[in-house]
């Protein structure tokens, strides 16, 4: 940062003191002047300045906007009280309920009980249904083996009869035989 | 009423060309100037304590003063555009210098409008429209000394403001 000196002041004032306007500008702003308090007349020489139209539209748009939400909030429907809402339900409920308190006591009863039997019945019947599904399961199970046995027990004695005659025709050759060498000559025997 | 039309004419005859060119150098605008110009003769008409004022001259160059200031002041608020960019009334002919002209000059005008009233006017007469100092206490009201007294003060509130202003410094070589 430097400051500025005196003599720089003073050279700028002096090259203020020094600027002059034009001829032709001091006669015609001095006529002007004239003419003004003569005959009251005032001319413009540079436009007024008037907002541009960007901030033109800035403003009628955010009027637009104010406008538009004091509307919104003028006209909208009040919000729901919930509390009220639900204390007067509350209350009409309290007092139709008192009033049909026993009649309803009854029908809630009845209705359970309704309930309860239908509920028994269908519990009764599915189980008894699938007791009976599982009884003949077991029924077929239980035959099933016996059959399984039974076709064991057949085969076991099957191969007992063929040994046995198996047993009988060795026996009976065996016998065949001895019989045979024994009415042979003695000498014959080796 | 008559007379004081005739007291303006006289005054705007006498002292229009010198009024419209401090007018001028405090606004740097020829337009605005002679816009100013026409403001002020119409203040002075409608003035209604015109006959205490002893003297017109001063008060007109008072107001003159008052009224470049009020302008820049305004003109600072005002929003600007390129369309408000007018040639700054110099007398130098090379545009780099002429630019640095302008933004020295707009800078200590700016300044100047932050002074007191007393000092602005009295800055204003010596340094710009280079008035002796007796001239000066003459319209004010004040001895010379005094009037000495504010424009010194004035050009150190000047070096003060435009020093603690001034963020950098920069030379412009041709």
């Amino acid at each position: 940062m430097s400051k500025i000196d005196e003599n720089e002041i003073l050279r700028r004032l002096e090259l203020l003191s020094q600027t002059q306007p034009s001829c032709e500008a001091t006669e015609r702003a001095i006529n002007r002047a004239r003419l003004c308090f003569k005959w009251g007349k005032v001319t413009r020489s540079y436009k007024l300045k008037s907002p541009s139209p960007i901030i033109k539209f800035a403003a009628a748009a955010v009027l637009l906007i104010c406008a538009g939400f004091l509307a919104g909030r003028l006209f909208a429907p009040q919000p729901i009280n919930v509390e009220q809402l639900r204390a007067e339900i509350e209350t009409s409920l309290k007092s139709s309920l008192a009033a049909n308190c026993e009649q309803i006591k009854d029908e809630l009863y009845q209705q359970v009980r309704r309930d309860l039997t239908q509920f028994a019945a269908q519990t009764v019947a599915a189980s008894t249904t699938v007791t009976d599904q599982r009884l003949i399961e077991l029924i077929q199970l239980i035959e099933e083996a016996r059959m399984r046995d039974r076709v064991r027990v057949a085969t076991a004695l099957e191969q007992i009869e063929l040994n046995r005659l198996q047993d009988k025709t060795q026996l009976g050759n065996g016998l065949y035989s001895l019989a045979t060498r024994t009415n042979e000559p003695r000498g014959t025997i080796p | 009423m008559r007379d004081r039309q005739k007291g303006l004419l006289e005054l705007l005859e006498k002292s229009g060309a010198s009024l419209y060119a401090l007018l001028t150098r405090l606004t740097l605008r020829e337009d605005v100037a002679e816009e100013l110009m026409q403001e002020l003769f119409i203040k002075l008409s409608n003035y209604n304590g015109l006959r205490k004022i002893g003297n017109w001259n001063a008060y007109a160059y008072r107001a003159a003063i008052n009224l470049a200031f009020d302008w820049r002041r305004r003109q600072r608020r005002a929003f600007f555009s390129l369309d408000d960019v007018h040639e700054a009334a110099s007398n130098d002919c090379s545009p780099l210098s002429k630019l640095i002209h302008a933004e020295e000059l707009q800078e200590i005008l700016e300044a100047i409008g932050r002074l007191n009233r007393k000092s602005q006017q009295a800055l204003v007469m010596r340094h710009i429209q280079q008035q002796s100092y007796e001239d000066i206490a003459q319209q004010m009201g004040k001895t010379a000394h005094q009037v000495r007294a504010l424009c010194h003060k004035a050009i150190n509130r000047l070096r003060d403001m435009l020093g603690s202003d001034r963020k950098e410094t920069y030379d412009v070589q041709d």
